[in-house]
């Protein structure tokens, strides 16, 4: 979606005023939420057309779990969960129940799929926040310090690191930071969102909040330092490049100091690659906590869309994809008006 | 009652055992850790297992092993069996046959409270027989049960149509998710919907407190169990962790003091009974003995032949799949019934042992000698993917039937299309799959054989179209022989023909383990420690 507003050098129009401003960004929401419709029902199509193609199906699942042996009464469930409807009949039916927002039964848990991810979805999306929040301080920081100490040992220092938490795969490390921070000095939780079983098991309030971030740390940081690698060498290209525009060194012409003109002008500008990869990574982020929400036992949808998987539990990971992509779709809206703000040049087609 | 030695556990397919399915046979050196002195009272024990997080707390109908671990202990059942192979009154003091075999009589224990404080009375144990056990949790084994009644306040009559032999009955009444529910809370709803399943109300040593999904059940101890002074332990936490190497990781950092059912890999159990704070021990499986087997598709012309089959036995070297798949945590399987099961087990049969001229000899017999190109035939074989050491035995017996010059085409699919292919669409000539079955071998075992067994869609049945007249009718005898040491002699005639003819044969039997703590005290006593109430364990200081 970024992609979609005109880069600075293409738009000559003088900027408005705030009111402008806010007017453009209301239109430009406008836009993406109408944009939105096309491209969910896209991925309900596309997402429900892939499961059908899966072989097997939950009720053979759970007739194998049950034992069930009779095969009138498999036929019955098959008929009251509508799975003998036409695949066609059985799209549109969810579409519709969808536009109503009903995001069906989760007949394997036996309630409601709204209520099913509802559980874990608030879990997810504090680690996703966390871990992007973690990878752009950590990746904006060491960008910025890489470019101004470019070719020097902290420049090697932080491209080596980089290099390491971008080939590190998220479980190994998850494992790693597990073995060196919770079994061998004891600092931190193996797993699990809150203490349970122990001191603090079940704390509520501040203690309860603390609770949980520290159980945070080692998760966040098992996410969050791959896309901060991938930051850290985008920001420092990015602040190299924009340090050889001419409004930097016009800047410098003016007198002002080395930190100035790399706070107040280039880093700015050198942010929007960053901006944009992080839109289209939310996607990829989301993705990653399956994994490391299963290294950390974190109870987020990650093990929730695992199980609906492996149990074929269709309206869960119907629900599932619905939802994530929901949440991409917001963040990559909030990612185009960040981009206004940093860049009040930029206006949208 | 009290005088069968074997195990009674019906067969749950473990449906989210997705564990490192390693198991630990010889254990030499590592031991359980059983009482020592007085009992310390109070404490939180957090355990968890080689599997993932249930579906719902408690499913009537079963659902697999990680429902029947978080129902266990909330639930009770009205029998149990001991570690001895006794069979011992739960929630029945006592129980007797009729002399025709076809009514037994159950003593029901008074002052038993469930959870909410109302009285478990007959009305609660008829209504659990007669429309959960019947409809749901037992109901293969219960085709000829007939009814059941509460003649007075003390007591219940289980009727049948057909004689019904003692191991048999007992067996129904320590069946694996065989509880007895409240009638006040699931009468009148649909069992499997009912809310109360999430936040079950049942008669044991735990009370339900709260499920906060993704990560653990909280229970607390019934301070109104009927067992005076049990649970020791004021809080009982299952915990779930997904990965065995975070479990591992869980267990050596504290957080959790015993897994059960496989909950870390091999190299982890070595690593962790090696810092000495850890115990792993292969009891407490003894009524759940799991194989992985090999079968035969009959719908193929070239396994019509019971050479054919029989070769292919004879090709693979068990053994082998012991030591290197399972980290010689199994051991070869020769007959449907298992070693350990001292009631039905004997050794007495055909050896299809690791042989490979003989199977060639036999391929050759039957008329399948090798061709220019070095192979006799090929056949699809489909490994169920549900364990991952199925794929690894998979590879290994596709390179045993190439030498044995059978060409074969290996697949590994995911759980849900493994069941498709084998119990649906019989696409496969060969599997090489998983059963848990228990001491009572109707129907768990049989119906693997039977013609009756031929359900297409049903999984975990005779997919393979087997058919024998000679076998349903001795099956027919073993359901209603009532004398045991004829229905003894008559199971060990079924493992003599059944070895012989080779539609399905464990390859191995696998041995699970459980590690605990070295302070956890009483665990691993009871023959299926998973489905146990725990209501006995403790934390040394």
């Amino acid at each position: 979606m970024a992609g979609e507003l005109a880069s600075p050098a293409a738009s000559r129009r003088p900027t408005g005023g705030g009111s402008s401003r806010r007017i453009a960004a209301l239109r430009l929401l406008r836009r993406r939420l109408i944009q939105a419709v096309p491209l969910m029902l896209g991925v309900v199509v596309i997402n429900f057309c892939l499961i059908q193609m899966a072989p097997g199906s939950f009720l053979e699942l759970m007739t194998a779990e049950n034992q069930v042996s009779d095969p009138a009464t498999i036929e019955l469930l098959r008929k009251t969960y509508g799975l003998d409807d036409p695949v066609w009949l059985q799209l549109v039916k969810y579409i519709w129940a969808l536009v109503q927002f009903d995001f069906g039964f989760s007949y394997r848990q036996n309630r409601p799929v709204i209520d099913a991810i509802s559980d874990h979805l608030p879990a997810t999306l504090l680690l996703m926040v966390s871990s992007i929040t973690l990878a752009l301080a950590v990746g904006v920081a060491a960008g910025v310090v890489a470019s101004m100490k470019v070719r020097t040992f902290w420049d090697s220092l932080v491209s080596v690191a980089a290099m390491f938490f971008f080939a590190a795969p998220g479980f190994w490390l998850g494992i790693m930071l597990i073995v060196l921070f919770s079994v061998k000095l004891g600092w931190l939780p193996v797993g699990g969102m809150m203490t349970i079983g122990g001191v603090g098991g079940g704390a509520t309030g501040a203690g309860g909040v603390l609770d949980v971030l520290h159980h945070l740390i080692l998760p966040t940081l098992a996410l969050g330092l791959f896309y901060a690698a991938i930051y850290t060498r985008v920001m420092r290209s990015s602040m190299l490049e924009v340090a050889q525009l001419d409004f930097v060194r016009t800047a410098r012409a003016k007198g002002l100091s080395r930190n100035q003109v790399t706070i107040g002008h280039v880093l700015r500008n050198a942010l929007l690659p960053v901006v944009t990869i992080l839109g289209v990574q939310m996607g990829t982020v989301l993705a990653g906590s399956v994994v490391i929400e299963s290294v950390f036992s974190w109870p987020g949808v990650g093990s929730l869309l695992f199980d609906s998987v492996s149990s074929r539990n269709y309206p869960v990971v119907l629900g599932i994809m619905v939802l994530g992509s929901l949440v991409v779709i917001a963040a990559n809206i909030a990612v185009d008006l960040v981009y206004m703000w940093l860049d009040p040049r930029i206006e949208i087609r | 009652m009290g005088n069968d030695r074997n195990r009674v556990t019906r067969r749950a397919f473990g449906g989210g055992v997705f564990s490192a399915g390693v198991v630990v046979s010889s254990l030499a050196g590592i031991a359980p850790s059983f009482a020592q002195g007085a009992p310390k009272r109070g404490g939180t024990l957090v355990a968890t297992w080689g599997g993932g997080e249930p579906q719902a707390c408690y499913v009537p109908a079963g659902g697999g092993s990680s429902p029947t671990f978080s129902s266990s202990k909330l639930f009770e059942r009205l029998a149990k069996r001991a570690m001895d192979g006794k069979f011992e009154g739960v929630l029945a003091e006592s129980w007797k046959p009729s002399a025709d075999f076809k009514t037994y009589t159950l003593k029901i224990r008074k002052g038993v409270k469930f959870h909410d404080g109302k009285d478990m009375t007959v009305d609660d144990v008829v209504f659990s027989i007669g429309e959960i056990w019947k409809k749901y949790a037992a109901a293969a084994a219960m085709t000829d049960f007939a009814g059941v009644e509460a003649p007075d306040a003390d007591t219940v009559v289980v009727k049948y149509n057909t004689p019904t032999p003692e191991f048999f009955f007992s067996s129904a009444l320590c069946g694996i998710v065989s509880y007895v529910v409240p009638k006040h809370i699931y009468a009148g709803s649909d069992p499997v919907t009912n809310p109360a399943n999430n936040a079950p109300i049942g008669t044991g040593p735990w009370k339900f407190k709260e499920w906060v999904r993704g990560s653990h059940f909280e229970y607390v101890k019934n301070e109104n169990y009927w067992q005076k002074d049990l649970p020791y332990m004021d809080r009982l936490i299952i915990r779930y962790v997904r990965d065995p190497a975070g479990r591992a990781a869980a267990m050596e950092a504290g957080d959790i003091q015993i897994g059960v059912f496989n909950p870390v890999a091999p190299p982890d159990i070595k690593r962790l009974t090696g810092t000495g704070k850890f115990v792993a021990t292969p009891k407490g499986y003894e009524e759940s003995v799991w194989s992985t087997t090999l079968e035969c598709n009959m719908r193929n012309p070239v396994f019509a032949k019971r050479e054919v089959r029989q070769a292919m036995f004879h090709a693979i070297d068990r053994s082998f799949i012991a030591k290197t798949v399972y980290y010689g945590y199994a051991r070869p399987g020769t007959s449907p019934i298992y070693s350990p099961n001292t009631a039905f087990f004997t050794a007495d049969t055909y050896k299809t042992g690791f042989d490979p001229k003989k199977a060639a000899a036999l391929l050759d017999a039957a008329g399948y000698p090798k061709k220019a190109d070095g192979k006799r035939f090929t056949v699809n074989l489909l490994a169920a993917g549900w364990f991952t050491e199925n794929g690894k035995i998979g590879a290994y017996v596709k390179q045993a039937l190439e030498d044995a010059g059978v060409g074969v085409n290996l697949s590994v699919p995911d759980r849900p299309t493994s069941i498709k292919r084998i119990y649906t669409d019989y696409d496969y000539d060969m599997a090489i799959s998983n059963q848990a079955n228990p001491s009572e071998p109707i129907p768990s075992t049989t119906q693997y054989f039977t013609t009756d067994g031929i359900k297409k869609g049903v999984p975990f049945r005779n997919a393979n179209g087997y058919s024998n007249p000679e076998v349903d009718a001795l099956v027919e005898k073993i359901k209603v022989e009532t004398d045991p040491a004829k229905r003894r002699e008559l199971v060990f005639q079924f493992q003599k023909i059944i070895t012989v003819e080779a539609p399905l044969l464990p390859l191995v039997e696998i041995e699970s383990i459980t590690v605990a703590s070295t302070r956890v005290q009483n665990h691993s006593n009871d023959p299926n420690y998973l489905a146990a109430s725990w209501a006995d364990i403790w934390l040394a200081s």
